[in-house]
């Protein structure tokens, strides 16, 4: 019901007023400020309320002990990821991505499809605002599916033939596969630096939290270099 | 293991849990407002606005399907509220099983494990809470500074004559899926054919579209194709 009638209200705002670029990076930066602080809050008010309120704190040492072993495993990808996805996802992405979750499997791919669908680049304002459109309406049919999957839980994973089941696994790999094709096809030598560069990088003994900085750094710094040659070689 | 599972349903769990996801969604409702309403300055129509919105929602249908089954283990062991919340936000289902299997052994116990209890399941919690704020933290604090960063290089690039933010746009994002890509390539058979599957079927979908101008609507579905077809192969030759 909430969803249905806010969607409305936007409706009927969407036709009022017109954003500039500005503008609608200030109200992201609003909007997202506030939404991923209140989620802050209220992530870290539940486990307060379980330990304080309820009493059944577990005290400070294993907390500490699994908090550093998480932290060691994914602290990386804390500030990394946000950096290294931001050029893909602008102001309004990152938002929404960093809070709704499941960013390479779902935010990305879902970006990328929008933007190939009606032919808008992207890093350009007009890639940014499909991306925003994309990643938001994702978020909204992931929350909608999750709820079923908790409503209807483990029944819902009965009726599947087990079967089936066995290639949901290949789910990742294939949106990997052709996320990478799409871009490929449109920018075939970006597409065999990339695909060079990562099988490199992934062959040689790099840890694997930096694998994806230096896939990426690397895949940039030689387009750019290619884009610049190009360039150079127009003006003479 | 009773006693973590009846405090893992306790319903103050699940008024969290529903307000998270309900921020979430406000949130998504908010951006498509605030970029459907940025659209037309720069240059999108109505219709490129319902269909960014209606691919976006199409490519969701996979991945929130791929989710499903860690999803649903999760809830056998961490019960329905907290798997909602901790799937709902930042954190994939994987990461998040693999939070709740540390936090348990942090404890001394085992998920699922017959001494598993109530505080076991709230260390879990802890963890799980504070592992995944770290991306909220980072966003609240430094999107503003990624954003004025590339307005300098982007002002700079203006003056040089060529986009840079173009192409380290498009380069990066295809560094990201080539270095995930040839990650699962070199895992094993069976996801290399996922890939290579996949991909192929891109490459032919992407030139029959752009063939012809009546079938441009096939890319709305090519990534949905692309992961049918995957997964076809993939059945038979299991």
């Amino acid at each position: 019901m909430a969803i249905s009638e806010s969607s409305l209200k936007a409706k009927q705002l969407e036709a009022s007023v017109v954003l500039g670029m500005e503008q609608f990076h200030r109200k992201s930066h609003f909007w997202g400020r506030l939404t991923i602080s209140i989620v802050l809050v209220l992530t870290i008010s539940l486990p307060l309320y379980l330990s304080f309120v309820l009493g059944f704190h577990p005290g400070w040492q294993p907390i500490m002990a699994g908090f550093a072993a998480y932290a060691a495993m994914v602290g990386y990808a804390w500030v990394m990821e946000p950096i290294s996805y931001y050029p893909t996802l602008g102001v309004s992405g990152t938002y929404q991505a960093f809070l709704t979750g499941n960013i390479s499997n779902m935010c990305l791919p879902s970006a990328a499809a929008a933007q190939n669908a009606i032919g808008a680049v992207p890093g350009t304002k007009k890639g940014e605002v499909t991306a925003a459109l994309a990643i938001g309406a994702a978020s909204l049919m992931n929350m909608s599916i999750l709820m079923v999957i908790i409503l209807a839980g483990s029944h819902l994973i009965s009726i599947i033939p087990a079967s089936i089941q066995e290639v949901f696994p290949y789910i990742v790999p294939a949106i990997f596969g052709g996320i990478l094709a799409q871009f490929a096809v449109k920018k075939p030598v970006y597409g065999a630096v990339a695909l060079a560069v990562g099988l490199t990088v992934n062959l040689m003994p790099i840890v694997a939290f930096l694998k994806g900085v230096v896939c990426i750094l690397m895949t940039v710094a030689i387009c750019i270099w290619v884009e610049k040659r190009k360039h150079s070689g127009a003006a003479i | 293991m009773e006693g973590a599972m009846q405090l893992a349903n306790n319903p103050v769990l699940w008024i969290f849990s529903l307000l998270i996801i309900g921020v979430v969604v406000f949130q998504g409702i908010t951006f498509i407002r605030l970029a459907s309403r940025a659209s037309e300055s720069v240059g999108m129509s109505h219709s490129e606005v319902k269909t960014a919105i209606k691919v976006g929602t199409i490519n969701a249908i996979g991945p929130s399907l791929g989710i499903m089954i860690v999803a649903v283990s999760l809830i056998t062991l961490l019960g329905d509220p907290l798997t909602l919340m901790r799937i709902g936000i930042i954190g994939s289902a994987a990461t998040e099983s693999m939070g709740a299997t540390i936090a348990a052994s942090a404890f001394g116990t085992e998920l699922g494990a017959s001494d598993f209890g109530r505080h076991a399941f709230v260390t879990v919690v802890w963890v799980l809470c504070l592992g995944g704020s770290g991306w909220l933290l980072f966003t609240v604090l430094f999107t503003k500074s990624l954003g004025r960063m590339e307005k300098k290089v982007s002002d700079k690039s203006r003056r040089r004559g060529f986009s840079v933010m173009t192409i380290v746009s498009t380069a990066a994002m295809l560094a990201v899926f080539a270095n995930f890509a040839s990650g699962e390539v070199l895992k094993g058979y069976n996801t290399a054919l996922a890939v290579a599957i996949s991909a192929m079927t891109m490459v032919i979908v992407s030139f029959t579209a752009s063939r012809k101008k009546h079938l441009s609507w096939l890319n709305e579905w090519s990534l949905g194709l692309s992961i049918l077809a995957a997964l076809s192969v993939s059945y038979y030759t299991l």
